[in-house]
């Protein structure tokens, strides 16, 4: 099924345009009492939704903007909200 | 000490009747055959600077106010400004004489780095609606308005003047390296609507009518 994300700058736009950015993960670890085994989770572990996630994308074939939406990973369209329903 | 020459990356097969030297650059204002138009016209030779700051509010480059707004364009003095994002505004010197480049460190020239190309006339966005699934006639938007997006494939910028039956027209702008591949890809699209090189003097007399 084709993707549209909608990028806060531009709009909604074919998915081709955008690259993936990975799972929103929250803050960066503080460094104080950071492990490797935590930093190593916290860059390369990732939950894997079979539903409603966050997760980051960028803008690569129009403004150049990070941003995050929620997708279904089960039928692959944005979302409003974490909540939202068919 | 040699004279410096710049070359545009545009190349069109068509011969220039009028040349004109402008600064480094040797400047077609009319080809031969012409045509009736829709037009594609070559204004890489046109200063197109980059404006980036974090307050973009108290800005005001050749004293037009930049809009508010990302992706809304304004028209004046034959200035081009372009709200990209929160931080940055393009800048197309489109029409008037040589333009000085302010010296603040917010700006930088991109002249050399693009192409900078025309497209106007009846049928323009049947053109551009071969090349890009962009709507550029826009119907709900203001013009003019910019699109930050693929054309032909490529990341361009690209802004719609008029979409005023003859009077439609996009500026478009992207990195130098595309050109000769954009250029022919627009020119194999527009083939069966007419599209043919024009000079800058076409150009010239479009915008000054809009």
């Amino acid at each position: 099924m084709a993707l549209t994300i909608t990028c806060p700058i531009c709009g909604k736009r074919n998915g081709y345009e955008f690259r993936y950015g990975g799972e929103e993960k929250g803050p960066r670890p503080d460094q104080k009492d950071l492990t490797p085994e935590s930093w190593c989770d916290y860059v390369h572990m990732n939950r894997c939704v079979a539903g409603i996630q966050q997760e980051w994308w960028f803008h690569r074939d129009g403004c150049g903007s990070w941003f995050t939406i929620f997708r279904d990973t089960t039928t692959n369209l944005e979302k409003e909200t974490p909540e939202a329903k068919e | 000490m040699k004279d410096i020459k710049r070359y545009s990356a545009v190349e069109f097969k068509a011969t220039p009747l009028k040349n004109q030297k402008r600064g480094d650059w040797d400047v077609v204002l009319e080809y031969h055959g012409e045509g009736e138009g829709p037009w594609l016209v070559d204004l890489s030779h046109r200063t197109r600077l980059d404006l980036q700051s974090s307050d973009l509010a108290t800005k005001k480059p050749f004293g037009i106010t930049i809009p508010e707004t990302p992706c809304r364009s304004v028209l004046e003095k034959g200035m081009l400004l372009n709200r990209m994002n929160r931080i940055q505004t393009s800048i197309y010197h489109l029409d008037g004489e040589t333009i000085d480049i302010p010296e603040e460190k917010e700006y930088t020239d991109v002249t050399e780095a693009t192409i900078f190309v025309a497209i106007f006339g009846s049928r323009v966005f049947s053109v551009c609606e071969k090349l890009s699934n962009l709507d550029f006639a826009g119907e709900n938007k203001q013009t003019p308005f910019l699109f930050q997006g693929p054309f032909s494939h490529v990341p361009c910028q690209i802004v719609t003047l008029s979409r005023e039956a003859e009077k439609s027209g996009v500026v478009l702008t992207c990195s130098r390296g595309y050109g000769k591949h954009m250029i022919d890809g627009i020119l194999h699209a527009g083939e069966e609507f007419g599209l043919t090189p024009a000079g800058e003097a076409r150009f010239t007399s479009w915008i000054n009518n809009l």
